[in-house]
């Protein structure tokens, strides 16, 4: 069971999620529940080639169909462009003029029901010229290589070159350099909730858009540029949201688009749903990336330098990829001391569909190769790994003191040593185990990792709360920050709850809505509970000030002697002199003129802190903070066959989230994101393709991490109170889901002897890896 | 998924008639587990489904000592999987059962839609062929027993005329000192076999030696596959490590397995081995146990 | 003609319910579509996921993998109908105590998973209930908590009926 920590009324326990029994009853409303009346249903006519020009769409023959109300296609948004920022607009809601990926969407039917819309898809003549395609990164990369973008020469889509100290002189000064390829799979981002929108129109100027959407504001400000509206005009609305690892339902679809427009055109709500297939051709995916790792370290095992050279796939359109590549280098100077640093990044457009955000961003690509060779090396220099890691740490800093990574980000607290410490302990590293029992070998990977939370970047990044209290002393909480499933929607109403002296019961928090809720980027880089929870806060905060001045002139007491807990509010002197929250609240309401309590509140400290992180030098704070984490996964390989899974013994997550706002969720988190997306990333998933046709685009044959062989993870809680997050809290997940992958290849070394630098370690590469380890030993 | 007719008929014998008059353009839908997953997709377009999933004249398992296990073809995956009287008299079965799809799939799956599935990854052809079971199909012109191994036609063909269903299926009793194992490779637990193996191996109590071998695969052809190579390698030897060893290269010899997203030619080929090893030594074992 | 509608006559959550389906439809759609109970979620076009995953004469089975029509005269209960009124069922109740829940989209299979599990195996071990909810995908929980909440149900339901 959970322990507590800290001296809070709610926070530092197991906090039982507010969407919980909405959840657990099956009440919870998601995209594809929301019906509204005299809905139409939309559905995409997509390309049957990866690159291609289109020379005509003929949609006679579909408009004739009965039951078709609506058919657009890109030509309808008039030349209009999006993506992530103004530099990097280079998608068309549907394609217009050319084809860069398989199945990209190019039309769109709204019928009264999903069958016609679908045969009138068919029936949609689409006249193409095939063009010869890029599928890989070094396809791309080849002087004279056919271009995904006219304008895009190389086909480069983003590259980073930075350096820091001098890494030459280190490697030459070194008394060993390893060189390694590490390669990461092309991965779903693996939602069950396939993504789904229905949108409507009012009246003509005013748009409903209620979608599955981690990022509400960010088709906000799309669909207001899209369709020429104000801002005031476009409602976002976010149902219930199955999960979305970033990407996706960040932004914007084929499907969203069209559901727009076709309910412009037929003036009627349409829904347009994805089918798994469309999500698992179509949906952004993890960057496969092949990273070049360089280290040298002096024969104690200290490192000297790194250096990173690293190619990816970002597919047909650039959507996150800026920023994903960014990521591999930033956090390269955590959770170890490097006192030289070089990082040389390159990802390349292919006609395949496009790579973008996913848990772990970026960072997991890096950690897995150094964590790997952090193996290697100690191996190699005969020094224990757990011990190898220990000298290099980043120590935690006194309070008060800062340490500063060569690249200027800001470490206020570090609980790696701690958490390396407790998961050594945890699964008795150093003692003699058994490691191999007739065809089962069985070995032991423990890694550590850094990661950013409350992710600063620059331009709107900040986040804001409102607190509404009710005349009866209910509170109404709004955010714009938008829970996902992590549980964020919980922390909210916690932290209110605490900041207010209430029972978490009493604060109700709705979905967000853009009509009602403060802008806010929306679910990623793990920065909501950190900006959020800042800002949360403030507002509870804010709303307590109007309520303490009004109690210090009825309790005639200064305002800072007020108290508020247990539901009373008190003069701290003397708590006799109290009046319950009840009343107090009624009472301000009510004493004419009366008053309307509301409380705002926005995060701060991600603006006010350090330098913003700059993306061309690759210099300053990517985050708020910074949580750290060690990870032990034991494996049993069979080395007959090279399946691999990891055991329910021995898997131990040591996380320092700077202080567990609910535990309960840190430990969820936690073993979901080591799950899931690490091990998954490690043993299972990859999109096996060919010439951009997706091989294994199904849950089938895409496989994805399941119950029985998911090790029952121990969570250990590392309290550090970083000072830069709301009640110390830092990041919580994105962790353990980039100590996963190296922590398990690290224990098919330990258990088998063989290094798997390619992931996912699925079978067949694990067999004919032992293979080829066998032949050598035989033949000495 | 396209319009179809739909028929539920209440008897084998309506059910039978109704294929009669449809004439080859008539499915049958038992538990649907495997089928629906196709006609979702649009892989299949059946004009007219016959749904026989509510006769419950073919949902029974019987057992007699004379002529061993009876199974309707309507029994469900989930039935065999939690027989005592399986676990006891066909342990194997009830093993297989354990690692054939999800618990939702086996509880509304039937064994007999299995079969007339006839994907060569399935796990129940296999170990039917190797128990030497019989299948009885019933037809507009009475009923027939065929082989389990010359069921198999082709990749998703079995040998079932147009007026004919699958009514039953008889696995004779494993005969003394007689053992029966199967085993697949799975990347996880319940998914499709990559390759599977399943065998029945007789020993001779008083010499040791092998005397009756059944040995078939799954997944390594376009029906499942007997190794007829592997069986003469085994018969007549006292089984050790180097006879089933070069059981297992003689069968590989016969085989040429497909490659696919799960598995290459070349490895499928090693991992058959393994498989044929590794249920080769359990039934071995077995055998031995019961002798 | 082919794709007319036929007669549907079932129980769900233990009321009567008559309806004129098409062959086609799913046992999934007609949930969902006819009779509004969306909590039972639509996943994959596979039979992979699980989310679907409602009780049919109390066993686990997956509502897309199955037509409407063949659940005519069988009982079918979805994630609606398993709490007895506002009280939560055990299996609902410790995957709300112990955290189990995440993104929820998964949460309505997982309980008519362990559901089924429960009622035929009242004692199971973390192996019985891995094996239970192996065909329910999950994407971020880990398992890990719906694994120890189910056990910690069929604990307090044996405790109950003690």
């Amino acid at each position: 069971m959970s322990e507590t920590f800290g001296d809070f009324s709610i926070l530092g326990k197991p906090i039982r999620r507010v969407d919980a029994i909405a959840k657990v009853t099956g009440q919870a409303k998601y995209a594809n529940d929301i019906e509204v009346a005299d809905m139409l249903y939309g559905f995409v006519k997509r390309s049957p080639h990866a690159h291609a020009r289109i020379r005509n769409i003929d949609t006679s023959k579909a408009e004739r169909l009965p039951g078709v109300k609506a058919i657009i296609t890109g030509k309808d948004f008039n030349g209009f462009k999006w993506g992530w920022s103004n530099p990097t607009r280079d998608e068309e809601p549907l394609a217009v003029s050319k084809v860069r990926y398989l199945y990209e969407g190019v039309a769109a039917v709204a019928a009264i029901d999903k069958d016609i819309a679908e045969e009138a898809c068919d029936l949609i003549e689409v006249e193409y010229e095939p063009l010869p395609g890029v599928f890989t990164r070094e396809e791309a990369m080849q002087p004279g290589a056919p271009l995904v973008h006219d304008n895009r020469p190389g086909n480069v889509t983003v590259e980073y070159h930075w350096s820091f100290g001098n890494v030459e002189k280190a490697f030459a000064e070194s008394y060993l350099l390893r060189k390694d390829t590490f390669n990461t799979p092309r991965m779903a981002k693996g939602y069950i909730e396939p993504p789904a929108t229905v949108a409507y129109w009012p009246d003509p100027s005013r748009l409903v858009f209620i979608g599955a959407k981690g990022s509400p504001y960010f088709p906000y400000r799309i669909l207001s540029r899209c369709f020429n509206l104000p801002l005031s005009h476009v409602r976002i609305i976010a149902p219930f949201i199955g999960c979305d690892f970033g990407g996706t339902k960040n932004d914007m679809t084929n499907g969203d688009f069209s559901a727009v427009m076709l309910a412009k055109k037929a003036a009627k709500p349409v829904k347009v749903v994805n089918t798994q297939f469309d999500s698992l051709t179509t949906d952004l995916r993890r960057h496969p990336m092949a990273v070049t790792m360089t280290t040298g370290v002096t024969k104690d095992g200290i490192i000297t330098g790194i250096h990173n050279e690293i190619i990816s796939d970002g597919g047909a359109y650039t959507r996150m990829s800026p920023l994903t590549h960014f990521l591999t280098g930033i956090c390269m100077g955590m959770p170890y001391h490097l006192p030289n640093f070089k990082h040389d990044v390159t990802c390349y457009f292919t006609n395949n569909c496009s790579s973008a955000a996913m848990r772990g961003h970026g960072v997991y690509h890096t950690t897995f190769a150094r964590e790997c060779q952090m193996d290697m090396i100690a191996d190699e220099l005969g020094i224990d790994r757990v011990e190898m890691r220990q000298r290099n740490i980043i120590k935690n800093p006194k309070p008060g003191t800062i340490y500063q990574t060569i690249n200027d980000i800001h470490v206020a607290t570090a609980g790696t040593e701690e958490c390396l410490q407790k998961v050594a302990e945890a699964v008795g590293w150093g003692k003699k185990r058994e490691k191999v029992k007739g065809n089962k070998a069985y070995g032991i990977g423990l890694v550590a990792a850094a990661f950013l939370g409350g992710t600063q970047l620059s331009a709107h990044n900040a986040c804001a709360c409102i607190v509404r209290v009710c005349e009866d002393g209910t509170v109404n909480y709004l955010t714009g920050a938008t829970d996902v499933g992590m549980g964020s929607d919980t922390i909210g109403c916690a932290i209110v709850a605490e900041v207010l002296g209430l029972p978490i019961e009493d604060v109700d928090i709705k979905r967000v809505d853009t009509a009602y809720t403060p802008a806010d980027p929306g679910s990623y880089g793990s920065r909501v509970t950190v900006l959020m929870g800042e800002a949360a806060i403030h507002a509870a905060e804010d709303a307590k000030k109007q309520l303490r001045e009004y109690a210090a002139k009825l309790l005639g007491a200064m305002e800072d002697e007020i108290v508020f807990k247990d539901k009373q509010v008190f003069v701290k002197s003397n708590h006799a002199r109290s009046i319950p929250w009840e009343r107090l609240v009624r009472m301000a309401c009510y004493d004419a003129p009366g008053r309307v309590i509301i409380g705002r509140g926005h995060s701060k400290r991600a603006s006010d802190l350090h330098t913003i992180a700059d993306f061309s030098t690759g210099k300053g704070d990517i985050g708020t903070n910074y949580s750290f984490t060690a990870h032990a996964i034991q494996v049993e390989v069979d080395t007959e066959t090279g399946v691999v899974r990891c055991t329910d013994d021995n898997n131990v997550v040591a996380h320092d989230c700077g202080f567990p706002l609910n535990t309960l969720a840190v430990e969820t988190q936690a073993q979901g994101g080591s799950y899931h997306q690490g091990v998954g990333a490690a043993l299972y998933e990859e999109f096996k393709m060919d010439k951009g046709l997706t091989l294994n685009p199904n849950f089938v044959d895409y496989q994805r991490p399941r119950a029985y062989e998911a090790p029952m993870t121990d969570v250990i809680h590392v309290i550090t109170n970083d000072p830069f997050g709301p009640f110390g809290a830092k990041e919580a997940s994105e962790g353990s889901t980039c100590t996963a992958p190296p922590a398990v290849i690290n224990a098919i070394h330990d258990a088998t002897g063989v290094w798997i630098k390619d992931l996912p370690a699925q079978p067949e590469r694990v067999y004919w890896a032992l293979k080829e380890k066998r032949e050598e030993v035989k033949k000495g | 998924m396209k319009d179809f007719e739909y028929y539920a008929p209440k008897t084998v014998k309506e059910a039978v008639s109704l294929l009669g008059k449809l004439k080859g353009d008539a499915k049958i839908i038992a538990g649907g587990q495997s089928m629906l997953v196709l006609m979702k997709q649009n892989m299949i377009a059946p004009e007219n489904v016959i749904d026989i999933k509510g006769l419950s004249e073919l949902d029974y398992m019987k057992y007699d000592a004379a002529r061993g296990l009876l199974l309707g073809a309507l029994t469900t995956h989930r039935t065999i999987e939690k027989s005592p009287m399986i676990k006891e008299r066909y342990p194997v079965l009830a093993e297989m059962e354990d690692n054939l799809a999800a618990v939702q799939t086996r509880n509304y799956g039937t064994i007999g839609g299995n079969v007339c599935h006839g994907d060569p990854a399935g796990d129940p052809s296999t170990v039917f062929v190797a128990l030497d079971a019989k299948l009885k199909l019933a037809g507009a012109g009475g009923e027939r027993l065929v082989n389990t191994e010359d069921f198999y036609k082709d990749y998703l063909e079995v040998d079932l005329k147009e007026d004919e269903m699958l009514t039953e299926i008889q696995v004779p009793n494993i005969p003394a000192n007689t053992g029966v194992a199967h085993e697949k490779l799975m990347f996880q637990k319940a998914d499709m076999g990559i390759v599977g193996a399943a065998a029945s191996i007789t020993v001779n109590p008083s010499s040791g030696a092998c005397e009756a071998a059944r040995i078939a695969l799954s997944n390594v052809a376009s029906v499942p596959f007997r190794s007829k190579a592997a069986e003469k390698a085994l018969v007549g030897k006292v089984l050790n490590d180097k006879v089933i060893e070069e059981a297992a290269e003689a069968m590989a010899k016969e085989i040429s397995p497909p490659s696919d997203v799960h598995g290459s030619e070349a490895y499928r080929k090693e991992m058959v081995k393994v498989f044929l090893k590794r249920t080769v030594k359990k039934a071995l074992e077995r055998a031995k146990a019961k002798s | 003609m082919k794709g007319e509608p036929k007669d549907l006559k079932f129980t769900v959550n233990g009321k009567a319910v008559e309806l004129k389906v098409k062959p086609k439809a799913l046992l999934l759609d007609v949930l969902r579509n006819d009779l509004k109970l969306t909590g039972t979620r639509t996943g994959c076009e596979v039979s992979a996921c699980g989310a679907c995953t409602v009780n049919l004469d109390g066993k686990a089975v997956r509502a897309c993998s199955i037509l409407a029509l063949q659940a005519n005269g069988h009982e079918v209960v979805t994630i609606e109908g398993v709490a007895d009124g506002d009280k939560l069922h055990p299996i609902q109740q410790a995957m709300v105590d112990h955290g189990a829940i995440e993104c929820g989209f998964c949460t309505s299979g997982m309980v008519l998973s362990a559901r089924a599990l429960l009622a035929e195996n009242p004692n199971p071990t973390i192996e019985d209930i891995k094996k239970a909810i192996q065909g329910n995908l999950c994407a971020d929980s880990g398992y890990t908590k719906y694994i120890e909440a189910i056990k910690i149900a069929a604990g307090k339901m044996q405790g109950g009926k003690a």
